[in-house]
């Protein structure tokens, strides 16, 4: 009978033991960039950045520290110390996901305060990724998700030319993985076309939202759905470049089912 | 000796006139309230794994000032039998404080006979006559709301009433008891409309085979919202807390954002 209590107790503990094993080590992701991609507060919403619905699909080993900020350019987020504090904290195996390029390519002079010129983006670039890398950390690079652009013929258009390229032959030169949310993220638009698009950004009527009063008509804030969409494209991408953080995905539960009555 | 009594007059007056002042103000401020939700999945709260489907309530939470407390109690697959039966109502009665709203949304349960929870016409009218009577009791405020449409369309692009029974029950009984309606049902059939069969599919949970984690195998899902969707029937019941021109439009949050 002890013996017996001892052999089922023995067991458990290892059945215990072995579901943290199925987990894989703790990793942290931090995510560094601009408006399209941080966190806002319930007196902002609806506008979300793609990085608050990236958090929801992660298994319970990984940890998303989403560090962007409004406004940032690589050479702000830098000026300001926000890189620091990242470097110094960063764990061998973590990664760091990179997208800027929205205040950086800001016209001169009214962008003055956030410019950077292409050669000095690219240099700030490297400085993320050595530095990541100088800490066996993992950098990943993401071209600057597309705004919402048609031309007369309803065609999307390139919104971020010169600052992608720059991303893709720094992500070249230092055998980075680079996900190309700029591309991807047009795509969707044009697949949705010129005004059902609309519904992915900050399309909103006066009076239709208390947040914002007077309405707002923007092409480079997403609201809810649209951040969804964008963090669906970089989850679908990770998966397609078989990036290690993929394997740390929730395992969908829901099945299909069609049209279901109210659960 | 005078010119002591004046300061002593007046000092003390300086002492009490701010304190007069500022408890004045609390009374001339609105007192906390809460706002309780009653309802099926179409309004609960989602847990992570079901995400991206949301219901109305989650949205709702960010229309208001720091007043307005909303305690959403609807959970998946309530009838007004189960949400009774299970308690849940009891945890709003147990708390219910003057002033405090409730805003009752049900039907999408009731009305399916082959569900275990289902209720009778009879039966979901007397529920739904209880919700409003206690609360009442303790000098809260209910709210009846019709149930959310589904989304059907039939041949011809038409958007098809879902809940014609059940809506009917609950704008009869708002009437017959004086309570303020908000016609969900109605209103978000105009928005479908508006949408389209193809376009309202952005507003419910319908997901292609891989585009999202948490459905592996996709979903098409003609009851629960998508984020958008669920904001966009929160945008209408707020509309309606305006136009009833209920006391809470007063706490609707005042704000300086997107002004530029």
């Amino acid at each position: 009978m002890k013996i017996r209590i001892i052999k089922c107790a023995v067991l458990c503990a290892s059945l215990g033991l072995l579901s943290f094993m199925w987990l894989l080590p703790p990793v942290k992701v931090y995510m560094i960039g601009d408006s399209t991609m941080c966190l806002y507060t319930a007196r902002q919403f609806p506008i979300n950045g793609w990085g608050m619905p990236f958090a929801n699909y992660f298994d319970a080993s990984v940890t998303i520290d989403n560090r962007a900020r409004g406004g940032r350019s690589t050479r702000t987020f830098l000026a300001e110390d926000r890189w620091r504090p990242i470097a110094d904290s960063l764990q061998p195996g973590d990664y760091v996901l990179i997208q800027f390029g929205h205040n950086d390519e800001g016209e001169l002079p009214k962008y003055a305060d956030r410019h950077t010129d292409v050669p000095d983006y690219k240099t700030n670039l490297i400085k993320f990724i050595t530095e990541t890398r100088a800490k066996k950390g993992i950098p990943i690079l993401i071209t600057p998700v597309s705004r919402r652009n048609f031309d007369k013929d309803g065609k999307a258009k390139e919104t971020h030319v010169e600052y992608t390229k720059a991303v893709f032959e720094t992500g070249a030169e230092y055998h980075v993985l680079v996900i190309d949310l700029d591309k991807k993220s047009r795509e969707l638009y044009q697949q949705m076309g010129p005004e059902r698009s609309k519904l992915l950004f900050m399309e909103l009527d006066s009076a239709e939202h208390p947040n914002y009063p007077v309405g707002r008509h923007d092409n480079t804030h997403f609201n809810e759905y649209g951040a969804r969409k964008m963090a669906e494209i970089v989850i679908n991408d990770m998966k397609e470049q078989h990036l290690p953080l993929a394997d740390r995905l929730v395992k969908g539960v829901n099945k299909l089912n069609i049209s279901p009555q109210a659960k | 000796m005078i010119v002591k009594i004046q300061l002593y007059k007046y000092g003390r007056l300086a002492l009490i006139l701010p304190v007069v002042v500022m408890f004045m103000s609390f009374l001339w401020l609105p007192g906390n309230i809460t706002v309780y939700l009653a309802g099926d999945s179409t309004m609960a709260n989602k847990e992570v794994k079901a995400y991206p489907e949301t219901g109305w309530g989650m949205p709702f939470n960010a229309f208001f000032d720091s007043t307005v407390t909303v305690n959403n109690k609807a959970k998946n697959g309530r009838s007004t039998q189960s949400f009774i039966n299970e308690g849940l109502w009891k945890s709003i009665t147990d708390n219910l404080k003057t002033g405090d709203y409730v805003l009752i949304q049900f039907g999408h349960n009731d009305e399916v006979p082959t569900k275990a929870n289902a209720t009778t016409e009879t039966q979901f009218r007397e529920n739904l006559l209880r919700f409003i009577t206690e609360a009442r009791a303790a000098q809260a405020i209910p709210v009846l709301i019709t149930p959310v449409a589904r989304r059907k369309f039939d041949k011809d692009g038409k958007v098809q009433d879902t809940h014609t029974v059940y809506s009917a029950i609950v704008r009869k009984l708002a009437a017959e008891q004086n309570v303020p309606l908000i016609d969900l049902d109605k209103e978000s059939q105009a928005l479908l409309q508006k949408f389209g069969p193809e376009d309202s599919k952005m507003l419910f949970n319908y997901l292609s085979p891989g585009e999202n984690q948490n459905y592996p195998g996709g979903m098409a899902d003609d009851t629960h919202f998508s984020e958008l969707g669920a904001r966009k029937m929160a945008e209408i019941v707020l509309t309606d807390i305006r136009s009833l021109k209920l006391e809470l439009a007063n706490r609707i949050v005042i704000s300086h954002f997107g002004i530029k």
